[in-house]
């Protein structure tokens, strides 16, 4: 009968065949791991086009294939392109008139500096971020125990990306930022230690504290590995890796590193079962200020234990010898119990001392070499392996860990130093997926030898040697990247690329025959290229030939649908209203689950682990279980039933029916204010006409069925509203 | 192949496709490409690894662990010694923690042409003994509900992985396009929550979609309360909108699948409500079912519901008969079994009848499990219940190529300990695949950088039980 242990190692091998005998001596020359190579750009033969560095890349490997790049997008479609991608919002009528007025060669440039500096920006680029390490606000146990304090973290990757926080800091900061805050100044104390929030939030399993401890920490392992390195680990807690040189040694190194951090306890069955306490949340004030306040505690703790124990001794004694017959006596002792019982436990609410302010964090622990594990089995130990970095990157070379230390500090200032092959290059990559919706490198938290090769090493290089000279400036990514004609481009193929209507393209059974009905020179080598394309990856995305056309993310929807309705509400909203400590019970068989609802930007939303919030999944929000680089994309009736028949639609469109008739008042103006607000554009003179009949037809039918005529126009001009936010025009981003 | 880009490949297609055939001859040039590579829309019907027994599972889950050694396991010497310490037949000593033995406080009669044993807990079921397989060897690998239920639906234990509807939907597509491909029918969640049904990496398409029994089962399929005629103005203006949007973008197929989406839906919205409503349903299958008047919630509702879906083409229906809590759980008294047994037997057994009848369990492979087993000492509570229990436990398969009236594999004289054929979760869920046409070791789908499978590495059809 198999173990879990054993069942966990079958489950990491699942159709792997290949032994890993090779992975090791292969790794050592796998582009990923080789050192950033500053690049030059390329010659390029269309100098005109190629406005930035980036240009040069593309356009060089674009010559090279006989293609041309794309026409350049509208000012409306650019400006509607760069507002979601930055701030995740559409822009509003005035700012497009006031970009289209300016034909000034830096009005793009100026826009992408207002949306820089728009507190939305760190709610958008926060989310990406907020993906990749499984953000969520619960723990994860069977009971899924909420985590109140987890917000202070998710705050910090907001206000990190607003700051434009340096990000090999920021990266220090999630892995060791409790040791940093020690280091001073005060005021950055609180920060540095709600940033290991990154380590805190590792999953929970079981009802026990810590129950499959061995599993929380392979979280840590595996989402440090993925995030910073765009590496997975996980493979090697029973194995070498067999595809990556990394070793089980290596494993057991990082696990060393986290094995000596103290987690935080969140709660879980047995807090209610068993009266254990939340514990190991961190301070938000440096020692000077709290380590009074947690002695004075400990001691008034203490003094009401042992006046407890010292009554409860009394009341023993007491004990009238018959039964439940009790005396004056025993009465005033038992008064005396219930109150001290009633302080105990007032001192004993999670949090600490009254006034403390905490953080769902990580402190150092006892520090300590883990043992290897056979097989990943917690209980097969076998010989101390010395906490360092993975050999495959940082050869023989080890952290210089002082004693007392677990090493994290350390670890992270290793990951972050610009020899580090993969930091800058996994994050370059990230920041190019979010405005490509897809990375150089397609497998963004995966650079192993497993994952995709980049389509533009050259460029990968590049932008991430930028990316360190910029002093690790994720704003000046978005700048290098945006101001490029790449970026530029419409999305729509005409020109010189292919026209193929849906209708025209058809495969002939067996023999991948394809005949397109398209003009222009090279038909065949394109249709051909077509077919590859089409039976392995997307159509012609891959060599930026024309911007991605991409869907809205889930939070993009609900909150552009807000924006446009007028009823966005963009304070950051306090805690979730989630019950009193006091009152939490939550069981396996009775878990947590709970959703609360508001008009603040989605990313504010309460998150669970094991419940998914039902609109943010059936729109593609990820799964907060595990770290997730590249969302699904997907469309299925499920979101059209949403769509026509949730009332959240429905309010939206009828309050921005509202805004619609307050701004204007003839019809024509209406339709324009309200493509302009949905759709960032003018409508043309057919699409005015058909608005014009579809509103004279909406009207006729309502005239029967309302009592008054205000409420008909209301409900005519709700009806055009909900046309216009579930098009696909503004689902999609050209 | 990157799955991400697979995924958004097929969605990509899927707009040629617009609605679905059921086959590939016959469809209209436009749908050609889609059908050329067999998986235009991520739906389509696909054909099995080999010539499939049954077209469509039905997955009736009894959460909470039903004990084995009072319903289809019967131990005689259990009984005997009920109140002694268990002798320990390679037990470990820790084991039983010296607790009694908790002999059966049902009664066991041979059921059928067969005589299949089965107790009193299901005289209906029982009366269908010749048509149940009965796997008195089933094991598992981890003794709580959470992990044990993840792992009865996705293989896995730990780690939430694509549910095994999920992948008889990628593996073999949708029946009724106007449907989704999995329906689960679920008054309460069972333990591991929407992760028991969820599709994890493959698609999105294939998840589960769980109907709540009740007002409103599907989210968002009832429309608003505003005039027809206005919904169908906005569903023109809509339609034509996305026409002009698409007709400009003629390369980007997705506009296409999302507008057929809504085409989707419109028909979810028109047949699901059909498939819902039970007014046409006569008296007395009513009663057969044990379903009364006004009821749109008990499990004898949902076995109806589960009939009508499987008719209607849905690829996977399950039953989940409760939820994380109320549930087989039998700590402290093997009685609670009784009333968890009268809500479904008698639902279950016509169900399972009125599908032969109408000739659909020919079609249609049945399984009936549950997470785990229950000890044969007592819990130690109160001496009448029984603990959780990984090491056998009993679960049944049904249907279209399974052999009736049979019991498959054995356990010891106490049901501690499996002695013949043990039948792991990934072998029971390996058969269930084979029944469908599918090899559980070729439906693979690459994530992270290698391939999944439903069954790990592990799995082994169980051919003695096959017809």
């Amino acid at each position: 009968m198999r173990t879990t242990f054993q069942t966990f190692f079958l489950w990491l091998c699942t159709g792997v065949t290949i032994m890993a005998a090779d992975a090791t001596a292969n790794g050592s020359s796998h582009w990923a791991f080789q050192r950033v190579m500053p690049q030059k750009p390329p010659a390029v033969q269309n100098v005109g086009w190629a406005r930035t560095d980036v240009d040069r890349f593309i356009l060089a490997k674009l010559e090279a294939a006989g293609t041309v790049p794309g026409p350049s997008a509208d000012r409306r479609t650019l400006l509607r392109r760069a507002t979601y991608d930055l701030i995740g919002l559409p822009p509003t009528p005035e700012e497009l008139e006031a970009f289209v007025a300016d034909p000034s060669a830096e009005a793009f440039n100026r826009a992408i500096e207002r949306l820089l500096a728009s507190p939305r920006y760190g709610e958008r680029w926060g989310r990406h971020w907020m993906d990749v390490v499984r953000y969520a606000d619960t723990a994860g146990d069977n009971a899924d125990y909420p985590v109140p304090e987890a917000r202070l973290y998710r705050d910090y990757i907001i206000d990190s990306f607003n700051a434009d926080k340096p990000y090999d800091q920021f990266a220090r900061e999630q892995l060791a930022g409790d040791i940093l805050a020690k280091q001073g100044p005060a005021d950055g104390y609180a920060e540095r230690v709600t940033a290991t929030g990154f380590l805190a939030l590792s999953r929970r399993y079981a009802t026990a504290p810590f129950e499959f401890n061995h599993l929380i920490l392979e979280d840590a392992i595996e989402t440090t590995g993925r995030a910073f390195l765009g590496m997975t680990f996980r493979c090697a807690r029973c194995h070498d890796h067999k595809f990556d040189p990394v070793t089980r040694e290596d494993y057991y190194a990082l696990y060393g590193l986290f094995e000596s951090t103290q987690f935080p306890y969140a709660g879980s069955e047995e807090f209610h079962s068993k009266k254990f306490p939340r514990s190991g949340f961190q301070p938000l004030v440096p020692p000077k200020q709290h380590e009074p306040l947690i002695k004075a505690h400990e001691i008034r703790l203490a003094s009401l234990e042992a006046a407890i124990k010292q009554h409860e001794n009394e009341r023993t004694a007491e004990k009238p010898a018959i039964g439940s017959v009790t005396n004056a006596a025993t009465r005033s002792i038992d008064d005396k119990l219930k109150t001290l019982n009633r302080e105990l436990a007032e001192l004993k609410k999670p949090g600490g001392p009254a006034g403390l302010p905490v953080a769902y964090a990580v402190a150092e622990g006892k520090p300590i070499d883990s043992r290897l594990q056979s097989r990943g089995e917690p209980n097969e130990l076998g010989v101390p392996v010395r906490r360092r970095a993975p050999k495959f990157l940082s050869g023989e070379e080890s952290l210089d860990i002082p004693d007392g230390a677990s090493g994290r500090l350390q670890f992270s200032e290793w990951l972050t130093r610009p020899e580090n092959p993969l930091t800058a290059r996994v994050m370059a990559n990230r920041i190019w997926q979010h405005h490509f919706g897809r990375g150089l490198v397609a497998t963004p938290s995966n650079f192993g030898l497993r994952g995709d090769p980049p389509t533009h090493p050259e460029l990968l290089d590049y932008l991430s040697s930028r990316f360190i000279e910029s002093g690790w400036s994720v704003k000046a990514m978005h700048r290098l990247i945006m101001r490029s004609s790449t970026y530029q481009q419409g999305s729509v193929i005409s020109g010189q690329s292919l026209v193929i209507s849906g209708q025209s393209l058809v495969i002939s059974g067996q023999s991948s025959v394809i005949s397109g009905q398209g003009s222009g020179v090279g038909k065949e080598r394109r249709v051909a290229a077509l077919t590859t394309d089409l039976l392995t990856t997307d159509l012609l995305t891959t060599d930026y030939s024309r911007f991605p056309r991409r869907r809205l993310s889930a939070e993009e929807i609900r909150d552009a649908m807000l924006f446009i309705a007028g009823t966005l509400d963009l304070r950051r909203p306090g805690l979730h209203p989630f019950p009193k400590v006091s009152e939490w019970k939550w069981t396996q068989h009775n878990p947590f689950k709970e959703l609360y609802d508001s008009n603040h930007r989605s990313v504010y939303l309460m998150i669970q682990r094991l419940q998914r919030q039902p609109y943010l999944s059936l729109f593609d929000a990820p799964d907060a279980n595990v770290s997730t680089d590249v969302r699904t994309d997907s469309t299925v009736p499920l979101q059209a039933l949403y769509l026509m028949n949730n009332v959240f639609v429905q309010d939206q469109a009828s309050a921005f029916a509202g805004r619609v008739m307050n701004t204007a008042s003839s019809d024509e103006d209406r339709v324009k204010f309200a493509c302009a607000t949905a759709w960032s554009r003018e409508p043309n003179r057919k699409e005015l006409a058909r608005a014009h009949e579809f509103l004279s037809q909406c009207r006729e039918e309502l005239r029967r069925t309302e009592a008054t005529a205000e409420h008909a126009e209301q409900k005519a001009w709700s009806s055009y509203a909900r046309v216009l936010l579930t098009a696909n025009e503004f689902f999609y981003l050209d | 192949m990157n799955a991400q880009f697979a995924i958004s490949r097929r969605q990509f297609l899927r707009g040629t496709a617009g609605s679905l055939g059921t086959s590939i001859l016959g469809l209209p040039p436009s749908f050609s490409l889609a059908a050329a590579l067999n998986d235009g829309q991520v739906l389509a019907p696909k054909p099995g690894h080999h010539p499939a027994r049954a077209k469509q599972l039905l997955f009736v889950f009894l959460t909470g662990g039903f004990s084995h050694l009072d319903t289809f396991d019967p131990k005689p010497k259990l009984q005997a010694g009920h109140g002694k310490p268990i002798p320990a037949f390679g037990l470990r000593a820790d084991e039983s923690k010296a607790l009694p033995m908790l002999g059966s406080p049902f009664q066991f009669t041979a059921r059928g042409k067969s005589g299949l044993l089965v107790s009193d807990l299901f005289p209906q079921l029982g009366d269908l003994a010749d048509d149940l397989c009965v796997i008195r060897s089933m094991h598992t690998d981890i003794v709580e509900h959470f992990q044990a239920t993840l792992a009865m639906h996705t293989g896995s234990s730990t780690i939430p992985l694509p549910s095994i509807g999920a992948w008889l939907s990628y593996g073999l597509g949708t029946l009724n396009p106007n449907l989704p491909p999995y329906v689960v029918l679920a008054e309460h969640l069972p333990y591991a929550g929407a992760q028991v049904w969820d599709s994890n990496f493959l698609p999105p398409d294939h998840q589960g979609v769980r109907l709540v029994p009740g007002d409103d089962p599907i989210p968002n399929l009832k429309p608003l309360a505003r005039p027809v005629r206005l919904q169908e103005l906005e569903r023109i203006m809509l339609r034509d909108a996305n026409e002009a949007h698409a007709a400009a973008r003629p390369e980007d197929l997705k506009l296409r699948a999302r507008m057929s989406t809504f085409a989707t839906a419109a028909g979810m919205m028109q047949e699901a409500p059909e498939a819902l409503d039970l007014s046409r349903e006569s008296d007395a299958t009513h009663q057969a079912y044990g379903i009364r008047a006004g009821d749109q919630k008990s499990f004898a509702w949902q076995c109806l519901i589960a009939r009508r879906f499987l008719e209607r083409g849905v690829r996977v229906v399950e039953l989940i008969d409760t939820g994380s809590h109320d549930n087989w759980d039998a700590h402290g008294d093997m009685a609670t079994h009784r009333p968890k047994a009268q809500r479904v037997d008698r639902a279950l057994a016509a169900l399972l009848r009125d599908l032969k009848q109408r000739g659909l369990l020919e079609q249609t492979a049945v399984a009936i499990c549950t997470e785990f087993g229950r000890t044969p000492w007592t819990d130690g509570v109160n001496g009448k219940g029984r603990n959780h229990y990984a090491k056998a436990f009993t679960s049944l398969l049904a249907g279209a190529g399974v052999r009736g009236g049979m019991a498959y594999g054995e356990t010891d004289d106490y049901g501690a300990a499996i002695i013949r054929d043990p039948v792991h979760v990934h072998d029971y869920h390996a058969t269930l695949l084979h029944l469908l046409g599918l090899d559980h070791q070729r439906l693979t789908y690459r994530y992270a950088g290698r391939d999944f499978r439903l069954t790990d590495v592990a799995g082994r059809v169980l051919h003695p039980i096959l017809t």
